[in-house]
């Protein structure tokens, strides 16, 4: 939804703004209400989702808008991990105010760095190459001692965040709301970024570079600095979620994790704001479920979600959502959108 | 050696049909573990492990590129998500049939004893291994230039429409590539099972050397396969030697820089 379209949106009359609105408001109601309701594990699932949604989102921004295939997006996931995990573990630094905007650095930096390697090339070899830097992560951090606690690969016995505020303790539900606000402030942002000019010319990179560089367009500079963006947002995904995991390990910066976003993005719809959001909300659902029946054949429904979603679903869940909508608000609000 | 036998296939695909088969480390998983059981479990001969451990992870290609590739037909980014897709199935169902236990190197009765060329000695294994991957390079070279099969591949290559409007089936010619590509993968899981074993997470990291040897080579050629697998085998050699604490990060570096300097490969064609 473009601004111009927004703008037109709230002009119309109430009723007719309530309808077209009505998925935001239903979305935030149950994102706002429903965990409050749940039970305590539930709950943490929850928290898990929206931190995954965070993650998706960020790895939208490069696949779906800018049409960058990467396959080491966990890199960068982990870096923000990582870089709240050592700072907790070895200097006992545990202040949100100090870790999370570090941990944040930490990514955009390994973003930047591994950006500037990757990009130099294009389709294929991007993907081979961003795949090689993530596994290249992984191996330092299964390597490097310093990386890990002793007696284990990773580090584990992590505790939330310190905000500051004498008297204060966490508890599932603070956690998930906190989660929550920070998911929001992305999510905002995000749309921000996408809905502005740059937002344009990187769906114009996706959908033809060649004619974006003849228009005068710096696309490599376009793409990098998205890289980077998307890396920030993935590692502050990472350090949240060493928050919720209590622990981190060499896995989280690997292929496998790198995975996860991707099979959200598509699964939800990709270049769509809600659509990893509802990727997201199904891939650790159905994890879930998953987990309570056969735990051990997770992957292979995992894989053949994914496989059926690429062949069948073109487009993602959102789209198919987002058409259902329109038919509903085009019956009762006489509104065609 | 070994290298530029699971990479080779991955090469001929990557250059052929423009994708990169990112399940062909889990094929070669396949022919491993495969090549284990009939080899290790059944006692059976070693060379009817090969076989078979070729043409069950050739049949499991076949049905990826029959039943969902081709209908992705001109999606690259699809297949490939698609092929990565795969590497999950197979990888978990690997673990279904033979368990999540690793199951060790194993050398055949034929192949056992060592070769003495003046004061070294070289397990015979290793020799075969070098010998296979010789006698592969060869042969796949002389297919791809000195042939009609391997003129219609190039031609594939090269233009397809054009290829398909001279009245060569292009379907026909991309699915026996295919095919050849996860049968040599297979192949090369069954060898590589004498050094390596078979484990579950082989799958990634099969993949991951494929990958940079890959890279380094450049797509689509088979010497630039085999140089890439040299160039590597060498480099990481002479890292676990030199500095054995950062032998995994030598071959990256290595990657890195060759990316800076010549970003299509070695050997690659433009891309």
């Amino acid at each position: 939804m473009g601004t111009a379209r927004l703008k037109e949106a709230i002009k119309q009359p109430w009723r007719e703004q309530l309808i077209r609105f009505a998925p935001y408001i239903v979305g935030g109601v149950i994102l706002v209400l429903l965990p409050a309701v749940l039970p305590l594990y539930l709950q943490s699932i929850w928290t898990k989702f929206v931190i995954f949604a965070i993650f998706a989102m960020s790895y939208d921004l490069i696949y779906g808008h800018t049409g960058l295939l990467s396959l080491g997006h966990a890199a960068y996931f982990g870096a923000g991990g990582y870089a709240v995990a050592v700072l907790m573990f070895h200097y006992g630094i545990d202040l949100l105010w100090i870790s999370v905007p570090l941990g944040i650095l930490i990514a955009a930096l390994t973003a930047a760095i591994f950006g500037f390697v990757a990009l130099r090339v294009s389709g294929m070899s991007f993907l081979l190459i961003t795949f090689a830097l993530g596994q290249l992560l992984y191996s330092i951090a299964w390597n490097v001692k310093w990386l890990s606690k002793p007696g284990m690969q990773g580090i584990a016995g992590l505790s939330r965040p310190e905000l500051g505020i004498p008297g204060f303790s966490w508890s599932t539900i603070s956690f998930y709301y906190f989660v929550l606000v920070i998911f929001l402030i992305c999510f905002f942002l995000i749309y921000r970024i996408t809905n502005s000019p740059f937002g344009y010319a990187l769906r114009g990179i996706r959908e033809d570079e060649p004619r974006m560089r003849s228009l005068g367009y710096n696309t490599w500079l376009h793409k990098y600095i998205v890289f980077i963006i998307s890396g920030a947002f993935a590692g502050l995904a990472g350090a949240l979620f060493v928050y919720h995991n209590n622990m981190i390990v060499p896995a989280h910066l690997a292929v496998g994790t790198s995975f996860l976003p991707m099979v959200m993005v598509i699964i939800g719809g990709s270049g769509t704001l809600l659509g990893p959001v509802i990727g997201a909300m199904v891939v650790v659902f159905v994890e879930y479920f998953a987990s309570l029946f056969t735990p051990e054949r997770w992957p292979l429904i995992l894989g053949g979600i994914f496989v059926i979603a690429i062949m069948f679903a073109r487009g993602g869940i959102s789209i198919h959502l987002s058409r259902l909508w329109n038919r509903i608000s085009y019956r009762y609000g006489s509104i065609k959108s | 050696m070994l290298l530029f036998l699971i990479a080779s296939g991955m090469s001929i695909v990557m250059g052929l049909m423009g994708i990169v088969n990112l399940a062909h480390g889990a094929l070669y998983m396949v022919g491993a573990y495969v090549g284990w059981t009939i080899a290790v479990h059944y006692g059976l001969n070693f060379g009817l492990a090969v076989f078979l451990g070729g043409l069950s992870a050739g049949l499991v290609g076949l049905i990826m590129e029959r039943g969902f590739l081709r209908r992705l037909y001109k999606q690259p980014n699809e297949q490939v998500l698609l092929t990565f897709g795969f590497v999950y199935i197979v990888t978990n169902i690997c673990i279904w049939v033979w368990g999540g236990g690793p199951r060790l190197s194993f050398t055949a009765p034929a192949l056992s004893g060592l070769i003495y060329l003046g004061d070294i000695s070289y397990p015979i294994t290793r020799v075969v291994i070098t010998i296979a991957g010789i006698v592969l390079a060869i042969v796949l070279w002389w297919v791809q230039d000195k042939t009609r099969f391997g003129a219609m591949v190039r031609a594939g290559m090269d233009d397809k429409e054009m290829t398909m409007g001279l009245g060569i089936n292009l379907e026909r010619v991309s699915m026996f590539i295919f095919f050849l590509a996860a049968f040599i993968a297979g192949v090369a899981g069954v060898i590589g099972a004498q050094l390596l074993g078979a484990y579950s997470w082989l799958g990634i990291e099969i993949l991951l050397f494929a990958l940079i040897v890959v890279i380094i080579g450049g797509m689509g050629s088979v010497q630039g396969a085999l140089l890439g697998a040299i160039l590597i085998g060498v480099i990481d050699a002479f890292g676990k030697a030199l500095f054995p604490e950062f032998s995994m990060f030598t071959m990256y570096l290595v990657m890195i820089i060759i990316l800076m300097v010549r970003p299509s490969g070695l050997l690659g064609r433009r891309v």
